[in-house]
């Protein structure tokens, strides 16, 4: 009897709580509505719609005749999916390990009281708040078999150049380097970011015990910064998933590396945009979302192995 | 006390929210909003090539000139990247797009089964448009299904063989002329490599380009691409290899860039840039030559060479459609058959950036400009192939540019490259025929 009473006097105030705080609530939803109908009309809905469609065929003006799981039985026998999926990891694989090392590097670079920190601030965020598609047509300019100014550069040291967007083992490699370049500012700030958290009382300790800039770098900040790192690794895998515009600007569709750099984005632009087959593409899409959701849960369950909260 | 209290967040929300809102349907508020003050009928003209803009303009105002109650503006949404399909693809979708918009050949079956497409057959009929004597045939096959007609033939367009002039002057050799054959093209790309050209420049150019390079001497050696069922793809009939391999041979004579260097910079813009003596390119590309100072004043054009006696040449075109779903669709259709009469199709003529469909109007392309020879593009435009389509048309140009870039590298032999092309090409028609 008296829990039941005990619980009967908890719920009367929380009723009553609730009542008090009312007015702070309604206000509260009322500012967060603009972007809540936003993401409803513009990301959730379109989301289910997008499920839904990947069950159907899906003409240019959508609409869709129900075909069940038809579009991923193509896909799953689909070879360029395999290709595409490839040529994708690849560009995770290696632009995600590069980008965080080097971001984390000129973070730490940055990080120390030398001159004009602010200049080489802004300089490395500029890429970041770039166009993506003007950034690529310079990088395409760059590599121009002809008169790029990096065969000229080549030139110098009597190199012989080469078209390297149409080299089908290199072109891949040409675009994550403009990947890369693209987001080490971004990455470099949140790092700076995370390493100005850190107190500065560990590294006057360990300096005085005898540590150089070299192991203090690698004994206090590292480990210091691994909450960033899981959120850079995180950032940065899911965009290097959805790597589209740069490959789209710089590979043309006679270049002889095409099926080289073709990643799933790509292929599901293609097949939404230019061939008109929406629910095949929405199948692809469904695809890279699997994905990416499955690793970024992995990374979330690993986390508690490396990473340092104190 | 208490009301206060939310007054600015509801305030700032109702208004967050309202700009929200506003900002997806905008455009059709205002549009509401001028035909009630003006009492005019508001009509919009989706067009992809702000080349034509000026044109269109020019047609536009003839055209209210004599409909006083009716106010066209047009909306102009750039071709490339398919932005302009994606666009009209989703205002179709949402009931909001163009009452008259540029349709071509490669989307038009697509667009009329979609339910996009107004059926113009009665209203031609009631008109003093004649589709069969007025147009070249194959254009008004392009929008014609069924029988019913979903578009008005607009303009065609067809390849010429562009030359810079400089190249043949330093040579010391004549310019080309309308009666070239393949070979004398050949010839005088190779004098042109004899007579010694600087680093980075080239007799001619051999872009990996179908409608104005491959298809045109593929139908002349007596190839095809696609047959009439639209269920089976030519290319492992020897004579259309024959038609492509004249273009690899070009190539691997050094007479043209490598195909990786024309990837790199496309053939036109080395054209532009003065790097390539001779071009073929479509007459869709006048206007923009023709406001290059670099190469402006020292070009001019001649026929596509003739190949084995046949004049070669494959003809695209455009169509003025009509949406099915527009609130003026009466008024639009008036202006769409309007558009494909004798005065529209002048006034288009006249302004020199495409060549009008219209039979008795093709003339004035080539007299809008009196120091070129633009007859080039039209002296042959009766025997001119279709461009061969089909509902998958787009999947398919992306397969062959990827399969024979093989052979124009040198990576494949152009028989293995077209077999696999053919074979990957027929799963596709498969599939469409489904």
């Amino acid at each position: 009897m008296n829990e039941m009473k005990n619980v009967q006097v908890k719920q009367r105030k929380k009723k009553h709580i609730s009542k008090s705080k009312k007015s702070e609530w309604i206000a509260a939803y009322i500012f967060i509505a603009p972007l809540v109908i936003g993401l409803l009309v513009f990301y959730i809905y379109p989301f289910f719609q997008n499920f839904w469609f990947s069950f159907n065929e899906v003409n240019r003006f959508n609409i869709s005749t129900f075909t069940g799981l038809e579009n991923y039985k193509i896909l799953a026998k689909d070879k360029e999916l395999f290709r595409t999926l490839g040529n994708t990891l690849k560009y995770v694989v290696i632009t995600v390990p590069i980008g965080i090392c080097l971001s984390m590097f000129l973070a730490a670079l940055l990080n120390t009281k030398i001159k004009g920190t602010s200049i080489y601030r802004t300089i490395f965020f500029l890429p970041s708040v770039t166009m993506s598609v003007a950034i690529a047509l310079v990088w395409k300019w760059m590599y121009n078999g002809e008169f790029g100014i990096l065969n000229m550069f080549l030139n110098l040291f009597g190199i012989q150049g080469q078209n390297w967007l149409s080299n089908p083992k290199l072109a891949l490699y040409m675009v994550m380097i403009v990947g890369i370049w693209m987001s080490v500012g971004y990455n470099m700030i949140i790092f700076l970011a995370g390493m100005q958290g850190i107190s500065q009382t560990y590294y006057e300790a360990a300096a005085l015990d005898g540590a150089g800039p070299v192991k203090q770098f690698f004994k206090i900040t590292v480990p210091l910064v691994t909450p960033t790192i899981f959120f850079v690794m995180i950032t940065s895998i899911i965009s290097g998933f959805q790597v589209f515009d740069t490959i789209y600007m710089m590979i043309g569709k006679t270049s002889l590396a095409y099926e080289n750099t073709q990643t799933l984005v790509m292929m599901f632009y293609r097949y939404a945009f230019d061939y008109g087959e929406k629910g095949y593409a929405a199948a692809i899409s469904i695809f890279i979302f699997a994905i990416i959701l499955l690793i970024t849960i992995f990374q979330f369950v690993m986390q508690k192995k490396w990473i340092n909260y104190d | 006390m208490r009301k206060s209290n939310y007054a600015i967040p509801l305030g700032l929300g109702i208004l967050m929210s309202a700009m929200l809102l506003t900002g997806c349907g905008g455009s059709k508020d205002s549009d509401d909003s001028k035909s009630s003050n003006g009492g005019k009928e508001k009509l919009t003209l989706g067009i992809w090539d702000e080349k034509q803009r000026p044109t269109m303009e020019a047609l536009v105002a003839a055209y209210e000139k004599e409909h006083k109650n009716i106010d066209i503006s047009i909306q102009l949404t750039p071709y490339k990247g398919g932005e302009y399909w994606t666009k009209l693809e989703a205002s179709a979708t949402g009931g909001t797009a163009p009452d008259v918009f540029w349709i071509n050949s490669l989307h038009a079956e697509d667009y009329k089964d979609g339910g996009i497409l107004a059926d113009l057959s009665d209203y031609i009929e009631k008109s003093d448009l004649d589709l069969k004597t007025d147009f070249p045939e194959a254009l008004v096959n392009m929008y014609t299904f069924d029988e019913s007609v979903y578009a008005i033939p607009k303009d065609f367009d067809t390849s010429a063989l562009f030359y810079n002039k400089d190249f043949f002057d330093k040579a010391n050799l004549d310019y080309p002329t309308d009666d070239w054959t393949w070979d004398d093209f050949v010839d005088a790309a190779r004098k042109l490599k004899e007579a010694g050209l600087d680093d980075g420049l080239y007799p001619l150019a051999a872009p990996l380009d179908f409608q104005t390079d491959y298809y045109p001497t593929i139908y002349a050696k007596g190839g095809w691409i696609l047959n009439t069922d639209r269920t089976e793809t030519g290319y492992d009939d020897p004579k259309t290899q024959e038609g492509i391999q004249m273009w690899i041979d070009l190539i691997d004579e050094g007479l043209s860039p490598s195909l990786a260097t024309m990837t790199d910079t496309s053939a036109d813009a080395m054209f532009e840039a003065g790097k390539t003596g001779m071009l073929m390119a479509g007459s869709y590309m006048l206007v923009e030559y023709l406001e290059n100072d670099t190469i402006n004043t020292k070009i001019n054009v001649v026929e596509f060479p003739e190949v084995d006696g046949v004049e070669p040449n494959v003809m695209n075109g455009l169509g003025y459609a009509v949406f099915e779903g527009s609130k003026h669709k009466e008024e639009a259709v008036d202006f769409a058959i309007w558009l494909g009469g004798e005065e529209a199709m002048k006034i288009q003529g006249e302004k020199g950036a495409v060549i009008s469909a219209r039979n008795d109007a093709q003339k004035y392309f080539a007299a809008s400009n009196k120091d070129l020879n633009l007859a080039a593009f039209t002296n042959h435009s009766d025997v001119a192939n279709p461009l061969p389509v089909c509902k998958s048309s787009a999947e398919l140009y992306d397969l062959e540019a990827n399969e024979l870039k093989w052979a124009y590298s040198g990576e494949k032999k152009l028989p293995d490259a077209c077999s696999e092309l053919k074979e990957k090409a027929d799963e596709v028609l498969d599939k469409m025929n489904k």
